[in-house]
């Protein structure tokens, strides 16, 4: 399973909630499976798809998915210390991965070598942290929005490999604003 | 902590509703407020290019962030500025300690402090910068400006200034 192929399997999910998508080819292809308005498609700075996510849970109370990378996450993994301190429980970080820098190339990461996000994430107090295939991907996230009470750590570990997918067409203040009106900030569209 | 007192109750004035500190001496007596005060949000981060992350998604959820920080994190937090708080025109507050400003006893501080307004220029980021008291009144109409234009301001705090406010 590539990360086309699991993110077909958590259409559904993601759907229903407020998602923060990775820049690159994971926005591309959510975009390109099903766009909705509550999908906020990062077009720049790498690393911080965890770090926006964590905001707007701390800012309201819609449950928010944030799918990052684990490149991405390696660029910025304070933020798993950031997260094991303040995460409030309408939080999730999906880290898709793959063990590769998937937009760029598919050169391998150091996931693919020595270091565990989840040892990392467990370490930085992160305390429900759950690695899983792509296959019990769908049911873990679903059991992470069904606890009220605790925030979760998805990595879901699945193969390199992407599809051929054209850049967003969408501009970026369009992606902004539709995905403020969708949790009801924004009135004058 | 008269002159942290008055940059805070300006910045509340000015609607900022969400903080974000990597911590600096100077900004100490803020971080003390804040950390009492109950109205807000505060939080301490790791790195402040994680905080413009972390103000970007406070700003969707329709609060208004502040990440009080040195100038030297602006230079850790370009790309953030860029490609994240300005290319989406998100309104973010930085409240800067200007280290390596006359008054500083740490050499090293110079280096950033030097480049720092060039950086903000640069980045066509309005600038206030506050060197006397009088100056901080000006802190709740700019912080209201940044929602007008859409755009991260920052606020420069002098050493000298800081470091009096006992």
């Amino acid at each position: 399973m590539n990360r086309f192929d699991l993110l077909n399997k958590v259409q559904n999910i993601l759907k229903d909630n407020l998602v923060i998508c990775n820049i690159g080819l994971p926005s591309q292809e959510l975009y390109k499976i099903s766009d909705q308005p509550n999908f906020f498609y990062m077009l720049g700075s790498m690393g911080l798809s965890s770090s926006i996510g964590l905001g707007l849970a701390l800012s309201q109370n819609k449950h928010v998915i944030s799918i990052d990378g684990d490149g991405s996450v390696l660029m910025n993994m304070n933020t798993l210390a950031t997260i094991g301190n303040r995460a409030p429980s309408n939080y999730t970080l999906l880290i898709i991965d793959n063990g590769s820098y998937g937009s760029t190339g598919d050169q391998r990461t150091f996931t693919d070598e020595k270091t565990s996000l989840k040892d990392v994430a467990l370490g930085a107090g992160c305390k429900n942290v759950v690695e899983c295939s792509g296959e019990e991907t769908v049911n873990e996230l679903n059991k992470a929005i069904d606890d009220k009470d605790n925030s979760y750590v998805i990595i879901s570990k699945i193969n390199s490999g992407n599809v051929k997918i054209d850049p967003i067409p969408l501009n970026p203040i369009t992606i902004r604003d539709r995905f403020r009106k969708f949790i009801g900030k924004v009135k004058y569209l | 902590m008269k002159i942290s007192k008055k940059i805070i109750d300006n910045l509340k004035k000015g609607g900022v509703d969400f903080y974000l500190s990597v911590p600096c001496k100077l900004l100490a007596n803020m971080i003390d407020i804040l950390e009492n005060d109950k109205d807000v949000y505060y939080s301490a981060v790791p790195r402040e290019e994680e905080g413009m992350g972390i103000c970007a998604g406070a700003y969707l959820g329709n609060k208004f962030p502040c990440i009080m920080m040195q100038n030297t994190g602006i230079g850790n937090s370009v790309n953030a500025i860029v490609s994240l708080l300005q290319l989406y025109q998100m309104p973010v507050v930085f409240l800067i300690s200007y280290r390596g400003t006359p008054g500083e006893p740490v050499g090293a501080q110079g280096g950033m402090a030097k480049i720092t307004e060039d950086i903000l220029q640069t980045l066509r980021i309005p600038m206030l910068h506050c060197s006397s008291e009088n100056e901080l009144d000006k802190i709740s109409t700019f912080s209201k400006h940044a929602k007008v234009v859409e755009s991260p301001v920052a606020i420069l705090c002098d050493f000298n200034l800081m470091k009096e406010d006992k």
